[in-house]
């Protein structure tokens, strides 16, 4: 896919995308005692030792690698959950099956910092990452039907690094469509995208004429 | 001997026997022979009469009432047939063979059903148990099988005897199977452990190679006794349990008895000889009462199960039935068939699915009839004709209902026989103990049960966790404390000691173990975290004693032993008491200065209630501040026991209620969470307590206790009072408000300690404080759903407990808004009663407030004389002390105001009347202060205070929303 072998396209990077996934929230089991902690983003704590409480992924992270904590994977990172979904997308062509909107990312980072906290780690990195390449193999598939006809695309519980991927080639892809389809409308367009900011229109425009 | 014995009887008798050919093979072969073991058995109703030889490989299906007939022949087994049994409800007949297999038969249609086992020498004895759940088979093989009948799988190998087993025996209550072989050895089998549990060696005659005669064992019909013919022509009956020898039945055999038989009432036995003589024994009276001469030896005898009649089947194969076998003066061998358990279970169930799914109406009717001639023992109906097969259809569409329930134990019948075994076992314990119901073992608080292989707590609290695992006779103890930065850490030991409980706190554990053995002494060990000093950890040895509980505090270590003592170390481990308790201890748990020690009062009740007490000593002071019972939900006991994080003594029951112990109402117990009302497949395995909070451990019903690993969570469950389901539907907030009472009061009770011991309790002032703002607006909100609800009588009682006047008119503001004008009305009234309270309480009350203030803030010593003071303490504190005041002016209103009571006619409450006069009190003294001078009383209150607390009142307005005090105002102004 354009924006998977070419990350300079997507609009974010994926770390881009990880920094925003990081505000998620994920229960954590503390191992000290601690105040509340005040940020900009609110109030987290006050902390026990063995009771679970609500921080953002951050924040778990950051605790994580002090030894302070053990984080709770969340619910749907079980075996069980993750088979059914790995079932349901391989079932259906069409559909995509409700996931976290920032699985791909939440997932990655407890794999990378919170290991020893997710039971069947092994059987759950291989099944999160079967889910994500029957995904993108899905909206790959699909978006071959994209046709000239098409005005929009409609694509339901997409993840945000899979829309990260696909956003700017299916913006682009519409566009040539909608040009190609329109040729008086060309100057037009032009004319518009003339008041966008330089770097994407540029960027639009090689991409087409290649 | 019987001498009463009627000649003419015996003389019909004879003639009534006649005995009809069945196995001509086994004739044939009698020829060049001894003969052969021939068996024969009656199925439940007495319609059929089932026989074999063990020189015809066929099975005969007997008419008894058409005896002219041809029989039904099985011909399946590829050799004769040794053996046969039916099981108790008579839909499942079970062949052994010389051919090596045992076979299952639908009866009485005599399908072939399967091949269920198979040995590898011929089988010789084959017995259901009373269920029908489980066949014994054994024979010239080493070893007795038991299998499952109902999915064939070998329950047990039963390996012990020496020779071919003859004989099998399952005792009616399915404890015990006995067998015999043909060197005469009798062994007792435990079903459940296939343990043997007596081996009797060579108490039967030796039969040897003859294998027309085979040893036979049978117990009595109601399991009390097990007969086996005797060495001396006789038979003994051995003990259940001891399998000692009891009796013996001794008479007119003049060679050894090969086969014997119980009547269905276990009364009569009959038993034939080698001298091919059957006789009949009143087994009561032991002694003989008829016997028959036959013209060969009879290998089997079965009574009938209905009626009074014996068939027999000599070796020669010819059968025959001896009608009318007792004499009809006596007891009939049918009248009182001891009705043991199980007469309806699972042995129904022999037969396959597709039986009951396909052929429904032919399997039904077979059941039905089964079924129905079991729920009726003694239809003689049926005896009639042959048409009894038409009479119990009709009735099939009864027992139809019974099918589905059956159909599904079937399935995990595995499972079932074997539990049904713990069952019973476990029933026979639980009779035991319902009985006499048993007081509660020692505990500690924190600890789960032994599970093999497994970590197990020896102490879960708030600090930590002590863990252990038994691995290969010494075990191995790990301490992990909750908190990893705070707690110090502690490698993990090994312990050869073999410690049982264990306590824990911040500075310091303590073990004990239980006696296990007389060698094994009860040993006590405390290990400190952290000390000054190497080598500080001690330990105790108790001779004769066993340690029972321990308890740890700062700085006191307590065990409490078998002989009730208290034993009390210091940290360091002097001894520094010995205590005697009134009871054998439950359990102990220390907080800092203070150890609670629960311990029996008494045997429990015969309602399974125990009868417990709590005590609470202070060690510092060596004294026992508390003393009381301690209730339970009845029929549960006690399984945990502590301390609540502000030091409240707290308790769990197996019922899963909380108790809090409070000294309202002279020192109770309040419940505080009941598990009932939550999630029902939730246990609740209690850690510990704050104020709000219950910290325990969920676990998954049925497990009650957590696992050390996964790591337990915390969860935090919000307390709450059982409350009834008023039409307020507003429980959660009743709830609240019964909470922050019962927390006020606390707080107003520990301010007085503190005030009692000289400290500052400004802190306590702030929690108060805060508490009322909270009470408030539970209140208010109270108030709101009172109004909703209509229930206007409650809402003005509420109104009476708000303790700020900002509070009240907030209440007149939202009746108001609520379109309530009267209660408005009536709310304003009673402000207006509390102004009016107040300037009059002014006059009188000045001298007792200052008085009072003396008790509650010491520390503004200087200031406390000087007039101006006055309207200082207030503005220190001023609301928060009002229930103080309300407690230290009491008594002093009681006596000054008891005479003007007409003048004030105050509000029917007397407690918020008082309370209200104390505030109005308070008040008119500040607006006195502040109208002889504001500025005098700042000055002298920055004397008399420090500055802090000036700085914390600031806020406290700010914060806390206090009301504005309009006469403060006009004095600032």
């Amino acid at each position: 896919m354009a924006g998977q072998s070419d990350p300079n396209l997507s609009l974010f990077s994926a770390e881009e995308v990880e920094f925003i996934a990081e505000d998620e929230m994920v229960e954590i089991v503390p191992n000290l005692r601690m105040d509340a902690l005040n940020f900009i983003c609110g109030d987290f704590g006050p902390f026990f030792p063995q009771m679970a409480t609500q921080v953002p992924l951050w924040l778990a992270v950051a605790l994580k690698k002090r030894g302070k904590c053990t984080i709770r994977p969340p619910l749907w990172m079980s075996v069980e959950k993750l088979t059914q979904v790995l079932e349901a997308e391989r079932d259906s062509q069409r559909v995509f099956e409700q996931l976290p909107f920032h699985y791909v990312e939440i997932s990655r980072l407890l794999f990378d910092h919170a290991r020893d906290d997710i039971p069947d780690v092994y059987m759950v990195r291989s099944l999160v990452e079967d889910i994500r390449d029957v995904r993108f193999h899905k909206v790959e598939t699909n978006l071959e039907t994209l046709n000239e006809r098409a005005l929009a695309l409609k694509i339901n519980n997409l993840s945000a690094m899979e829309v990260n991927i696909v956003r700017p080639f299916i913006g682009r892809a519409l566009q040539a469509f909608y040009k190609h389809d329109s040729p008086e409308l060309i100057p037009d367009q032009e004319r518009i995208s003339d008041r966008r900011p330089q770097v994407a229109n540029n960027a639009a425009r090689r991409h087409l004429r290649r | 001997m019987s001498q009463a014995k009627p000649i003419s009887k015996v003389a019909m008798k004879v003639r009534s026997v006649k005995l009809r050919e069945a196995h001509k093979a086994a004739a044939a072969s009698a020829n060049n022979g001894r003969g052969s073991f021939c068996s024969v058995l009656w199925d439940q109703q007495a319609l059929h009469l089932v026989t074999a030889s063990s020189s015809d490989p066929s099975i005969s299906i007997h008419d008894p009432l058409q005896p002219s007939s041809a029989p039904k022949i099985l011909r399946h087994h590829r050799d004769g047939v040794t053996a046969l049994a039916i099981s108790p409800n008579s839909t499942c007949l079970a062949s052994g063979s010389v051919d090596h297999s045992v076979k299952l038969y639908k009866f009485p249609g005599g399908e072939f059903e399967t091949n269920i086992t198979r040995f590898t020498l011929p089988i010789r004895a084959l017995a259901f148990n009373r269920s029908g759940s489980m066949l014994a088979a054994a024979g010239d093989d080493e070893g007795i099988k038991l299998i499952n009948t109902i999915d064939g799988s070998i329950a047990r190998v039963l390996k012990g005897h020496k020779g071919p087993v003859t004989g099998l025996s399952f005792d009616p209550n399915s404890e015990y199977l006995t067998s015999i072989d043909s060197s005469g050895t009798v062994i007792y089998w435990e079903i459940h452990s296939g343990r043997t549990l007596h081996t009797l060696k060579g108490i039967a005659p030796d039969t040897g190679s003859d294998l027309s005669v085979m040893n036979v064992v049978s117990w009595s019909p109601d399991g009390e006794t097990l007969a086996v013919p005797g060495l001396r022509n006789d038979v003994v009956m051995y003990d259940r349990d001891t399998a000692e020898k009891l009796f013996s039945l001794r008479g007119d055999h003049m060679q050894p008895i090969c086969f014997l038989s119980w009547s269905p009432n276990g009364k009569y036995l009959a038993t034939s000889g080698l001298d091919r003589q059957v006789l009949i024994w009143d087994v009561d009276q032991k002694q003989d009462i008829d016997r028959h001469k036959f013209d060969d030896k009879i290998s089997c005898m079965v009574w009938k199960p209905i009626g009074n009649a014996l068939a027999v089947i000599d070796v020669m194969g010819k059968y025959g039935v001896w009608e009318s076998v007792v004499p009809s003066s006596m007891k009939s061998p049918t009248a009182d068939v001891p009705n043991l358990q199980s007469k309806h279970s699972n042995g129904l169930l022999l037969f396959d699915e597709e039986e009951q799914g396909l052929s429904a109406s032919g399997s039904l009717s077979d059941l039905g009839e089964d079924s129905h001639g079991e729920s009726e023992p003694s239809t003689r109906k049926r005896l009639r004709k042959q048409s009894a097969y038409d009479e119990s259809l009709d009735e099939d569409g009864r027992d139809e209902w019974n099918l589905p329930p059956k159909v599904e134990s079937r399935k995990k019948v595995n499972h079932v026989h074997k539990e049904s075994l713990n069952n019973r076992n476990e029933g026979l314990r639980r009779i035991t103990t319902s009985a006499s119901p048993k007081m509660q073992e020692a505990f500690q608080p924190g600890a789960t049960p032994v599970r093999d292989g497994k970590r197990r707590f020896l102490c879960y609290n708030m600090v930590g966790s002590i863990t252990t695992i038994e691995h290969d006779g010494y075990s191995h103890i790990e301490i992990d404390f909750h908190d990893t930065g705070r707690g110090p850490r502690v490698p993990s030991m090994t312990d050869h000691f073999g410690f049982t409980m264990a306590a824990l706190n911040e500075n310091g554990s303590v073990f004990a173990n239980h006696c296990k053995g007389e060698k094994n002494m009860s040993t006590l060990m405390y290990c400190p975290f952290s000390t000054w000093a190497n080598n500080s950890e001690w330990s105790m040895r108790l001779e004769g004693e066993e340690v029972k509980a321990v308890a740890l505090g700062t700085p006191w270590v307590a065990a409490i032993t078998s002989f009730n003592f208290l034993r009390i170390f210091t940290e360091g481990g002097l001894q520094k008491h010995v205590l005697s308790l009134d009871g054998p201890v439950v359990t102990a748990s220390g907080f800092k200065d203070e150890l609670a020690v629960v311990s029996h009062v008494s045997d429990c009740l015969p309602s399974n209630d125990q009868m417990l007490e709590f005590r609470v000593f202070n060690i510092a002071n060596g004294t026992q501040p508390l003393r009381g019972r301690l209730p339970l939900t009845p029929g549960s006991h006690l399984t945990w026991f502590g301390f609540s994080e502000e030091g409240q003594l707290s308790s769990y029951d197996s019922k899963g209620v909380l108790r809090v112990f409070t000294s309202q109402y002279g020192g109770s117990w309040l419940p505080l969470f009941s598990a009932s009302k939550e999630k029902p497949d939730e246990n609740y395995w209690v850690v510990g307590l704050s104020a709000n909070k219950l910290f325990c451990i969920v676990c998954k019903s049925p497990e009650l206790f957590p696992q050390v690993m996964p790591k337990p969570v915390l969860t935090l469950m919000n307390l709450s009072f059982p409350l009834a389901s008023s039409d307020l539907g507003a429980e959660a907030l009743e709830n609240e408000f019964i909470l922050n009472t019962m927390h006020l009061l606390q707080i107003q009770k520990r301010i007085e300690e503190m005030a009692g011991a000289g400290l500052d309790t400004a802190s306590l002032d702030d929690e108060a404080f805060t508490m009322e703002a909270a009470q408030d607006r539970c209140i208010l909100r109270l108030i709101a759903s009172c109004c909703n609800g209509d229930k206007l009588v409650r809402a003005t009682e509420l109104v009476k407990l708000l303790s700020m006047e900002k509070s009240v008119k907030g209440a007149i503001k939202l009746v108001t808004a609520l379109k309530l004008p009267y209660l408005a009305e009536r709310f304003n009234s009673e402000l207006e009663q509390r102004l009016l309270n107040e300037n009059q309480g002014t006059k009188q009350t000045i001298l007792p407030t200052s008085r009072a203030g003396v008790g509650f803030s010491k520390n503004s010593t200087s200031a406390e004389t000087k007039e101006t003071s006055e309207a200082v303490i207030p503005l220190s504190s001023p609301k928060l002390t009002a229930p103080l005041f309300t407690k230290k002016t009491k008594s002093q209103e009681g006596t000054k105001f008891g005479i003007k009571k007409t003048e004030q006619n105050q509000t029917p409450l007397p407690d918020g009347g008082k309370e209200d006069r104390a505030k109005n009190c308070r008040e008119g003294e500040r607006d006195r202060g502040n109208v002889s001078s504001t500025i005098k009383s700042s000055i002298a209150f920055m004397k008399s205070s420090d500055k802090q607390e000036v700085k914390r009142g600031e806020e406290k307005q700010v914060e806390a929303h206090r009301p504005s005090n309009p006469f403060r105002k006009s004095s600032i102004r």
